[in-house]
């Protein structure tokens, strides 16, 4: 029984800071998306479900879902093809050269969106016309998702590139080998054995960027700010502007909280999806 | 996956392949260290020729118009107080739910809640926090940005000690129980120097994740003075939007810290990574 109350206080700090940051703002949250707040005042009333009946008649907030959903799922696509080809090329070699290459595809991930953003808005603006002629895609209402994605796979494909790497790296080779002896072409060695083999690591990867692309903020926030003409504006950037431009927060907040059980639901449904398809070693 | 049937042919593809996708992943650097030295009149006639001089006049001017030292100083205090909190408290929790995940439900729930919590995204509780940390005070204060980000870290910094502290034999902490050790002392003088691996990767992954914080910062700081880099430069390249070569100097100051601890961590970070553990 002492011994549980000393376990007990070793919770303590790590809940105080929890419950601050996390808990208690979560739960206020559920509590404010039921109210007319209109994020400055102090008082505010009580509507009920105005909020979240609301959405379903609001024209704005049809961009953001499109775009938001444009944007995870093209960003997954080529963050993961991209990714797992990087992994795939890296293991052709061994030692010093393999892991300088390694090296720089991760350096990126250590920089913050802003900075990503902004030199890639130079490189659109200034690099990209200069050698094809063309104007920066940031300012076309068709490139301007698929050029954030540009922006967010420098950034961040070292990630995924070193979770595939290092699932590769697990291929047993005897496998490999008694395939080839076997007679088995690359493509079927490839298909029949190492995606299967490397399941898991697809699972995380696709997941994560899935996620990740659905509530991106900083990256756009910087590169575009949401625009031209709302053709970038995410989810995120529609909840904080609903605080902070349209000062409805109470609507934001019921849009974070319908958001979140979105991404409960795709995160599972996900997980689940590609669990199935894992092999056991 | 390493004996594959090569040609000397197929060795020099896939050799110019990797190549160009270094030569693809180190551009946009070379982009900005290169426009960094340069006038604004070089940049306009060819923005990817080197310099014609060395100048580091645009570091001078970004150094004055951002404040640059402020900041700086800013996101260390919050960066190490962050990072420090985050390693002891989450430290002392896994501990105390790993070894008693199966004698109390306390435990079990509080390893679920953590979990679940992983999942929040930042915008469900950006409203919420406003309203709470400008009721207390915390708005504009360092003091509110290391209490939000340890807040948010702790439940995955936690979650990945856990699972280290499972397999750390418990016979040492019973054995200086025993001598008469609390379980405070048994901690910190036992068990705590055999997690280092761990806590360097804690440590690495949240010092470049609190570094390079963007979306806590926008909400809390909103004064020029308690700023941090990241935000400091978001509002700096748009202030100077058309100033490219001041703003590059300003870009490559911020990165220099970052890719410094970057080189020396890497094993960590990489370690970190591939553990399978990835926090959206």
């Amino acid at each position: 029984m002492k011994k549980n109350l000393s376990s007990f206080l070793f919770t303590l700090p790590s809940l105080f800071f929890f419950c601050i940051a996390l808990l208690i703002p979560f739960f206020m949250g559920i509590n404010i998306a039921f109210t007319d707040w209109n994020g400055v005042t102090k008082d505010y009333n009580y509507v009920g479900l105005e909020n979240f009946i609301r959405m379903f008649s609001d024209s704005r907030i049809v961009a953001p879902i499109k775009n938001t959903l444009i944007l995870a799922v093209i960003g997954v696509i080529a963050n993961n093809a991209v990714t797992l080809g990087l992994a795939l090329l890296f293991t052709k070699f061994n030692g010093k050269f393999g892991s300088i290459c390694r090296l720089i595809v991760f350096v990126p991930c250590c920089l913050s969106g802003v900075l990503s953003a902004y030199i890639w808005k130079f490189i659109f603006r200034f690099v990209l016309s200069a050698l094809t002629g063309l104007n920066s895609p940031l300012g076309s209402m068709f490139w301007v998702l698929p050029a954030i994605v540009v922006i967010a796979l420098w950034n961040g494909a070292g990630i995924n590139m070193l979770i595939y790497y290092a699932a590769l790296k697990n291929v047993p080779t005897e496998l490999v080998e008694a395939a080839i002896v076997d007679g088995a072409g690359r493509l079927a060695v490839f298909k029949n054995i190492t995606l299967p083999m490397i399941a898991p690591a697809f699972t995380t990867c696709v997941t994560m960027t899935f996620t990740a692309m659905l509530k991106e903020f900083g990256t756009v926030m910087s590169a575009t700010g949401g625009g031209p003409a709302r053709a970038s504006e995410t989810i995120s950037m529609y909840i904080y502007n609903n605080l902070y431009t349209y000062s409805r927060a109470g609507y934001g907040q019921a849009i974070s909280l319908a958001f979140l059980a979105f991404l409960i639901l795709v995160g599972n449904l996900m997980t689940n999806f590609f669990r199935k398809r894992e092999v056991e070693l | 996956m390493a004996t594959m049937r090569r040609s000397p042919v197929e060795k020099v593809l896939w050799t110019v392949l990797a190549v160009l996708v270094i030569f693809l992943f180190l551009s946009p650097f070379y982009i900005a260290v290169v426009n960094s030295f340069k006038t604004q009149l070089e940049t306009a006639e060819n923005a990817l020729a080197l310099p014609s001089s060395l100048s580091f006049a645009n570091y001078q001017d970004a150094m004055k118009k951002i404040n640059f030292s402020k900041s700086l100083l800013n996101t260390l205090i919050v960066t190490v107080a962050g990072d420090v909190l985050i390693v002891v408290c989450s430290s002392m929790s896994g501990h105390a739910i790993a070894r008693n995940l199966n004698k109390h439900i306390y435990f079990k729930i509080l390893d679920r809640v953590f979990l679940s919590s992983i999942m929040i995204p930042f915008q469900v509780i950006m409203i919420p926090v406003y309203k709470i940390f400008k009721s207390m005070g915390l708005i504009n204060n360092l003091l509110g940005m290391i209490i939000m980000l340890t807040g948010i870290s702790v439940a995955y910094a936690t979650f990945l000690y856990v699972g280290f502290i499972k397999s750390v034999p418990v016979e040492l902490e019973e054995a200086a129980r025993i001598d008469g050790c609390n379980q405070f002392q048994a901690f910190w003088m036992i068990v705590f120097p055999l997690l280092k691996p761990i806590t360097a990767t804690v440590a690495a992954l949240h010092a470049m994740w609190l570094w390079n914080d963007f979306n806590i910062s926008l909400i809390l700081l909103q004064k020029d003075e308690v700023r941090t880099l990241t935000i400091k430069q978001f509002y700096f390249f748009s202030e100077y939007a058309s100033d490219y070569n001041m703003a590059f100097a300003a870009a490559i100051m911020g990165m220099i810290p970052v890719l410094i601890f970057f080189l020396l961590m890497q094993k960590y970070l990489v370690g970190g990574i591939t553990a399978g553990a990835v926090k959206g």
